[in-house]
């Protein structure tokens, strides 16, 4: 390998594109196994599972982008609009579950009104449990949570692409630095959020300052490896 | 979510340092055993001897997981194996690629291992220090489970390019997308065990031998991708070696459930009027 300046733009780029998907995390309504039963507000699986979701379709959007352009501003927004469909395509359809299937009113627990809506919420929640449903709120922290996740899938993809040349290298690599920020970032949460009005959201400098030592080893790792062919 | 075991820990049967040495020694002579007979017979055939290693790190990895999981993480189990195979793709990775590059291509599991336990350390301190887990044997348990991703990822690898060298590894396990098939199979295979037996009755013993199981069906997975890249000898000799462990292992889970549970009873067929 040849250290230079690029060299170093291309860490940060990887650190920063660790960082979004830690804190964009705490944005995505994860419900967990308690969602999953209608008793928890948010998507009914866990945080990894959604973040490697909304960061694998981020990865693929963005990767077709590149196949097209070099530039940096249109891969990192086809990313996020990527990641974005995937998250709010998933709490589409998981609502219209939980509405007509499962026949829940949508309610958050820890809100009194929706601040997009202005709905009161307390009325609607069942008894034992802690909201049901995606509201609005978690709706709009869900996709913001989607897009920094896309953004940081983008930023990661791609400097490594540009460091070795191979797509598919780089999107296992990009992988699995995705996968130690998504898991860090929900260690942190323990458990179920609702998005950005949860008191947990406070929780988030946990994540930043675990993300970034994680992310910068992992970026001075990733910019080492050669390109097949060029040892 | 994680309920097993409380703050006590795991109760264990075999001590976990005798696993990691087990673990550890056993993948790793495995993978150049596996190297040493391919070069040696001039066939790819030895390459399931890679696999076998891979089983070797899964069961090393599979006991770090249920040590760390009964202290309860709060996310479910599969987060732990996600991240232990995240940090081992790296890892594998970093360590053929830099082998090559000082130009001792052999060497590259050694390397990949030890970076992949030293980062293992530091995201369980970091785990630990700074998101307040507060668990005795985070470090630990996350060094193993690294290593253990590693090696995995590493032997199935193997067993799937039958050669260590980097350039062969890229073609043949990463741009044909096997190292997909690698990475989930290999995250079931770790991450399962646990997830599959966890609660108060949780016995060491099942839950490892459950670990084997599942290796022998990433086995069988690996195997059907070979055919592709090692031809169609090594490749159904793998799947056959991996159903025989499957088969062997699945056995003897199904004793130990039927030691294990209050009682084993036969429902029936279904009752005509549900058909």
């Amino acid at each position: 390998m040849n250290f230079d300046i690029n060299t170093l733009v291309y860490i940060l780029e990887i650190t920063v594109g660790g960082l979004l998907v830690g804190i964009g995390v705490h944005f995505v309504p994860v419900g967990g196994a308690p969602a999953a039963m209608a008793q928890a507000t948010g998507i009914g699986t866990g945080t990894v599972q959604l973040a490697a979701g909304s960061g694998l379709t981020g990865l693929l959007s963005a990767g077709l982008m590149m196949s097209v352009t070099d530039n940096i501003w249109l891969i990192i927004a086809t990313g996020a609009v990527g990641a974005m469909i995937m998250i709010d395509a998933t709490m589409l359809t998981g609502s219209w579950i939980y509405a007509y299937a499962v026949g829940t009113p949508f309610a958050s627990a820890k809100v009194n009104y929706d601040p997009f809506t202005g709905f009161s919420q307390p009325p609607y929640i069942g008894p034992g449990t802690v909201g049901q449903g995606i509201p609005t709120v978690c709706y709009v922290s869900g996709t913001i949570g989607a897009a920094m996740g896309g953004i940081g899938g983008a930023m990661i993809y791609y400097p490594l692409v540009q460091v070795n040349n191979n797509p598919a290298m780089s999107a296992i690599f990009a992988i699995g630095i995705f996968l130690v920020s998504a898991v860090l970032a929900s260690w942190n949460i323990q458990g179920t959020i609702e998005g950005f009005h949860d008191p947990k959201f406070k929780k988030w400098p946990g994540a930043f300052k675990a993300c970034a030592v994680a992310s910068i080893i992992l970026a001075i790792v990733a910019v080492v490896i050669t390109p097949i062919g060029g040892v | 979510m994680t309920v097993g075991g409380g703050a006590a820990g795991a109760p264990q049967a075999i001590d976990p340092k005798k696993i990691r040495l087990y673990g550890l020694v056993g993948s790793v002579l495995g993978i150049y055993i596996a190297y040493l007979l391919n070069a040696a017979t001039g066939t790819n055939v030895f390459s399931l001897v890679g696999a076998v290693a891979a089983i070797f790190g899964v069961v090393w990895g599979a006991n770090a997981v249920r040590r760390v999981c009964a202290y309860g993480i709060g996310t479910g189990v599969p987060s732990i194996g996600m991240l232990a195979l995240g940090m081992g793709v790296v890892a594998v990775l970093f360590g053929l690629n830099l082998a090559e590059q000082i130009g001792l291509g052999i060497l590259g599991p050694i390397i990949a291992l030890v970076y992949s336990m030293v980062f293992g350390f530091i995201i369980g301190t970091i785990a630990n220090k700074v998101i307040k887990f507060n668990i005795p044997i985070m470090e630990e348990g996350l060094t193993d489970l690294s290593g253990a991703g590693t090696m995995a990822i590493l032997g199935w690898s193997f067993a799937v390019s039958g050669s260590l060298a980097y350039n062969d590894m890229v073609s043949s396990v990463i741009n044909t997308g096997f190292l997909a098939i690698i990475f989930i199979c290999g995250g079931l295979a770790i991450l399962h065990p646990f997830n599959a037996n966890l609660g108060p009755d949780e016995k060491q013993d099942r839950t490892l031998v459950n670990a084997v199981m599942v290796g022998g069906m990433a086995t069988i997975a690996t195997g059907v991708c070979s055919i592709l890249t090692l031809g169609l000898a090594a490749g159904v000799l793998q799947i056959l070696v991996g159903f025989a462990i499957w088969y062997y292992f699945y056995v003897w889970f199904f004793r130990l459930v039927k030691r294990d549970a209050a009682a084993v009873v036969g429902t029936g067929m279904l009752p005509p009027s549900v058909l």
